[in-house]
């Protein structure tokens, strides 16, 4: 098919055509979405480096399983929850060893903060210190603003729990940041 | 939720997710508390480093599509070619496969 029309088809169209082994359909949901795949993966595991292999194999999953793909949740939402899986796999893996995120000095004056990167690794280091799984529903809610819904299909799990999650890990982030 | 403690529900608070009686149940508590409102100022404090955070333009790196599509190129032709053995060699071709490692 041709690439001009190839983009012109929403993502269920590109997933439908994919699965029947269109590759020029995949790529272009793999260019639609590579950026919050990798930022997903990123955020979870805190290095870009792992965060690339993460993301890579993310995509190569979602193209083996596409024929789980049901289209009951958006194909966003399905290459998230692939995206955490494998990241919080990968982080379970490499439990105990340090995050690379950088922890810089605390800084007391948001509004400075907010004119440099300093926020962004301050915030990256504090997450890699809360359980995974509150990570995962900060990250999901406070950084990419996903719905509560969105999260619970994300993660698998009840959107009640993913509000339990998010403020759990809300209540954590807090303390790490005050400390 | 409206069963939880007002100190569990500040952060929702201040990001603006409470409704109705909920933002009462936690203004009037905030008047009367200075520790809470402490703990107020942090979360607001930490939602403004989650808002800067999330302004951060992570993008995948460069390449990345091209990288992705040779790794979906290999599994494409792995999956033909277990196909195939499967269809010669039924569970001998499989077990090639797997003592190459590379399925």
């Amino acid at each position: 098919m041709e690439l001009s029309k190839v983009m012109k088809l929403d993502d269920a169209a590109l997933a439908a055509r994919a699965k029947s082994g269109d590759r020029a359909a995949f790529s272009e949901l793999v260019a639609r979405h590579e950026d919050v795949v990798y930022r997903v993966c990123y955020r979870v595991l805190g290095s870009r480096e792992d965060a690339e292999d993460a993301a890579q194999e993310a995509f190569v999953r979602a193209y083996r399983k596409l024929d789980s793909f049901e289209g009951r949740s958006s194909f966003k939402t399905w290459m998230v929850r692939l995206s955490m899986n494998v990241s919080l796999n990968e982080r379970s893996k490499r439990k105990g060893t340090l995050p690379e995120a950088p922890m810089p000095a605390p800084a007391p004056d948001p509004e400075r903060e907010l004119l440099s990167s300093e926020a962004a690794a301050r915030v990256h280091g504090a997450l890699q210190k809360i359980q995974p799984n509150y990570r995962a529903a900060i990250t999901l809610r406070d950084l990419e603003g996903l719905s509560y819904k969105e999260i619970g299909e994300s993660l698998d799990i009840a959107e009640g729990t993913a509000r339990v999650w998010a403020h759990r890990g809300r209540t954590k982030l807090r303390e790490v940041l005050s400390q | 939720m409206s069963e939880m403690g007002v100190e569990e529900l500040l952060a929702a608070y201040a990001t603006g997710e409470l409704e109705g009686e909920e933002i009462e149940r936690v203004e009037a508590a905030l008047e009367t508390s200075p520790r809470l409102r402490s703990e107020l100022e942090q979360y607001e404090t930490m939602f403004v480093l989650l808002a800067a955070a999330a302004e951060e333009e992570v993008k995948a790196p460069k390449g990345f599509r091209g990288r992705v599509a040779r790794r979906v190129a290999i599994t494409a032709y792995l999956g033909a070619a277990t196909n195939v053995l499967d269809d010669l060699l039924g569970v001998y071709g499989r077990a090639i496969l797997y003592y190459l490692r590379l399925t």
